[in-house]
């Protein structure tokens, strides 16, 4: 029995009740782990803002399930076709009005678009048009043409993380966002709140929670209790030793996936025996139940299991120190030199007990022989060993870092880690490039075809890096309310999805 | 007293610039903001765009001066990560930071003096017994951890308070009862030493033999003369105060200067960096010219 079932008891029989805040049954109160530094509708994809903004405020034209199987849904689009040589045609849901009162139309959601490519403003969903350019063609009200050039084969699915501003949007960052949205903010106060309402004039069905505050708490401790005490029905992220209430508490995969990224072009590193030592020289059971939550997954992909060409045939590396010393042994013997220092540069905060696994890593890796080292480092340095351009003259490094798409396709991580070009990519290897090029451009069963096989070739044939773990977060949500925390709790919170007992 | 007051401002006022500077160019050596603004996965293309976007792109000396001329319009640029003039973000802060710093203080400095008092005129007593408990207390258990029971005790068991956030005088009850413990942990020994030697002086005895009774002879005869020793360590107290206090804010969710100071740091937000220190620095420059002022009425010789 701990203090707080004592003073829970206490609480009881003494008639005291914490002082919930003032609210009607059908508000609630979402405690979130930091303040959103702006309110902005093309920031959305950023997972702090999108809890707020995504599909609550804003509405994008499609919408991707991430946990189910509907794959891509319509949104503020209700159909799209394939016009052929890149253009797709997109058919606007009719009736719909921004919080604004403005009717929405194709003009709306050009001008969306143009502030997402504007040079005037940093939009966070830019990057998933990287080298993609994009021609408009507003055909009627409620129809458009979309060009990519080049073919974009995904581009109904990259629709999904673009939210719809009305026309008259200005191309800054605005700080009262109009959205199509089933809620609309009506109080933002920096630091302390961001309140918002159900609109009634929404164009779908209504949602039950008729007002949702929000408010910022780092201290996950502090957001546990908050919901203890009535004080918050939604407390997403906090600790694996807070969530010890069956009936209050949820434990679901996050679509983080932790990896060591391996930089081929440092010896030993070049070695594949050297990789498959790697590999094999980790315990990867053994973290699971201890420093990391149970319900963490061994990951055989940079992407959790939900994403499109997923490889169910693929398994994790078996935990084999003896034969991972044979194949430094064979390497060594081949004048390859495998006593080099190779250090396992992790993130400080990354994620809980980020140290302790690196340590155990650190551990694993010298009793078959390597000579490794742990460098905590913070956000900010990590960097500069993550992304490219990497320091010259360096060692050889195994950068842990924590990977999230629940984007629900490999394209927004396959270039960047893999791709000789890609930003975090330590593989330089031809076969991998054109796989994940030819991927990028197919669809339909052969584009998950295409991503299966290039799971299959980065994790067994070339060894690319030592994938570990798919994490696990932890919400706690009150009793009085109807809602189960899912992968897709990570990027979005949508609060037509809550409703009450 | 004009003249000190004139002192003291131009010296903190040439203080305030040359620390501009240093921060200036300090903060800008710790690397480039657009690497922690975009994800990581952003094209050099938009990393380039960002930069020129903010005139990151710019030479360092021609940044400084652009500063410059924006600072003496009282212009301190834009908060990078909120996309609001850096002041407002910064001045926002210390709205609550201030009144929090003061509050504390102000109990502090008074329960401080009496307790202390007591303490001294009676060595080994109740009140010599209870300051004991709570400095080492104060010096001893991490504010973090106080916060964290505090809450537990307080706002989940008892339901007197809330666990966090601001809005009612309520919820400051805890952010300043946590934040109190330290410094009078600290100031309330300052005082009893300070009295002990104050109580033993010959006026004192003086004073007794003439039939004067305890209370007045401690607060209206001796603390007056106890009290420049604690002066000195209030105004170092009071100072860390006003810096913020990040872990009391982190905890209670409090929106303060402290917290967000560390945030823009780490986030690489220059100029809100730059008009917090400022802010700060300004903050304790006037509290000192104060202390300079309280040590010139107590103490007659300073002033003349």
């Amino acid at each position: 029995m701990t203090i707080k079932h004592v003073l829970a008891a206490t609480l009881l029989t003494t008639g005291l009740s914490a002082p919930a805040l003032a609210q009607s049954n059908t508000d609630i109160t979402v405690v979130l782990s930091e303040e959103l530094d702006l309110v902005e509708p093309c920031m959305a994809t950023r997972s702090n803002i999108g809890r707020v903004i995504m599909q609550n405020i804003s509405e994008t034209l499609t919408e991707l399930d991430v946990r189910g199987d509907k794959g891509l849904m319509p949104r503020l689009a209700e159909s799209w076709e394939d016009k052929g040589n890149g253009t797709w045609q997109f058919k606007l849901r009719q009736g719909v009005k921004f919080s604004d009162g403005s009717d929405f139309d194709a003009a709306d959601v050009k001008h969306s678009f143009d502030r997402v490519f504007s040079d005037q403003i940093t939009c966070e969903s830019k990057r998933y048009f990287a080298d993609t350019k994009l021609d408009f063609n507003i055909v009627d009200a409620n129809t458009i043409d979309i060009t990519a050039t080049p073919a974009q084969p995904i581009l109904p699915l990259l629709m999904s993380l673009v939210t719809i501003v009305p026309a008259e949007t200005p191309i800054e960052f605005v700080r009262d966002p109009v959205g199509t949205g089933p809620y609309k903010m009506t109080e933002w106060t920096a630091g302390q709140q961001i309140v918002l309402e159900r609109r009634d004039d929404y164009w779908g069905a209504a949602p039950a929670v008729t007002k949702a505050t929000y408010v910022f708490r780092s201290e996950p401790a502090v957001r546990a209790a908050m919901v203890e005490a009535g004080e918050a029905d939604i407390a997403p992220q906090i600790t694996e030793v807070e969530a010890t209430n069956p009936a209050t508490d949820f434990t679901y995969p996050n679509s983080e996936t932790v990896y060591l990224r391996i930089d081929q072009t440092v010896e030993p590193m070049g070695d594949l025996r050297v990789r498959k030592a790697l590999n094999a020289a980790i315990d990867r059971e053994a973290f699971i139940g201890t420093v990391l939550a149970a319900g963490t997954e061994l990951a055989v992909a940079m992407v959790p299991p939900t994403t499109l060409g997923w490889n169910p045939n693929l398994t994790p590396p078996a935990y084999d120190p003896e034969q991972a010393k044979a194949w430094l042994a064979e390497a060594e013997a081949d004048g390859v030199n495998v006593k080099a220092p190779v250090e396992v540069i992790a993130r400080t905060e990354n994620f809980p007990h980020v140290t302790e696994v690196g340590e155990a890593i650190v551990d694993m890796l010298k009793d078959v022989g390597f000579n490794a080292s742990l460098r905590m480092v913070e956000v900010a340095e990590h960097e500069q060993y993550y992304s490219k351009p990497y320091p010259e003259g360096r060692p050889a490094q195994l950068v842990m870092a924590q990977h999230d798409n629940s984007r629900g396709d490999p394209v927004f991580s396959m270039y960047f880690k893999y791709h000789s070009q890609g930003t975090q990519s330590g593989v330089n290897d031809p076969k991998v490039d054109e796989l994940i090029t030819k991927a990028s451009a197919a669809t339909g069963d052969e584009r998950a075809a295409l991503w299966s096989e290039l799971f299959a070739y980065v994790q067994k044939d070339i060894v690319a890096d030592v994938l570990l773990f798919h994490m696990v977060g932890h919400s706690r949500v009150s009793e009085r309310i109807d809602f189960k925390p899912t992968i897709a709790t990570n990027s979005q919170l949508q609060l037509a999805e809550i409703s009450f007992k | 007293m004009g003249k000190l007051i004139g002192q003291r401002a131009i010296a903190s006022l040439l203080s305030l610039f040359g620390l501009m500077v240093l921060v200036f160019f300090l903060s800008r050596l710790t690397g480039d903001p657009a690497v922690l603004f975009l994800p990581i996965d952003a094209t050099e293309q938009m990393k380039q765009e960002f930069r020129a976007l903010h005139g990151l792109d710019l030479p360092l000396i021609e940044q400084f001066w652009r500063y410059l001329v924006d600072l003496v319009q009282l212009d301190f640029g834009e908060s990078l990560r909120k996309a609001r003039p850096a002041i407002d973000v910064v001045l926002e802060a210390y709205a609550w930071t201030l009144p929090l710093a003061l509050i504390t203080m102000g109990i502090v400095v008074v329960a401080a003096i009496i307790l202390g008092s007591l303490a001294a005129f009676k060595v080994g007593g109740f009140f010599d017994r209870l300051i004991s408990i709570v400095s080492l207390v104060g010096a001893s258990a991490p504010d973090f951890w106080i916060a964290i029971v505090a809450i537990v005790i307080f706002a989940m068991g008892l339901g007197w308070v809330p666990t966090s956030g601001v809005g009612t005088p309520l919820h400051w009850v805890l952010p300043i009862g946590v934040l109190f413990i330290r410094p009078f942990g600290l100031v309330v020994q300052v005082v009893r030493g300070s009295m002990l030697s104050a109580l033993s002086a010959p006026y004192v005895k003086t004073a007794r033999a003439k039939g004067v009774k305890n209370l007045p002879l401690i607060f209206v005869h001796t603390l007056r003369n106890g009290m420049l020793p604690v002066i000195t360590v209030i105004g170092d107290q009071a100072a860390a105060m006003l810096n913020g206090a990040v872990i009391v804010e982190t905890i209670f969710g409090f929106p303060g200067i402290g917290k967000l100071m560390i945030d823009s740091i780490l986030q690489r937000d220059f100029n809100v960096v730059l008009a917090a220190i400022m802010v700060t620095a300004l903050a304790i420059f006037i509290m000192n010219i104060l202390i300079d002022i309280a040590y010139s009425i107590l103490d007659p010789r300073i002033r003349h």
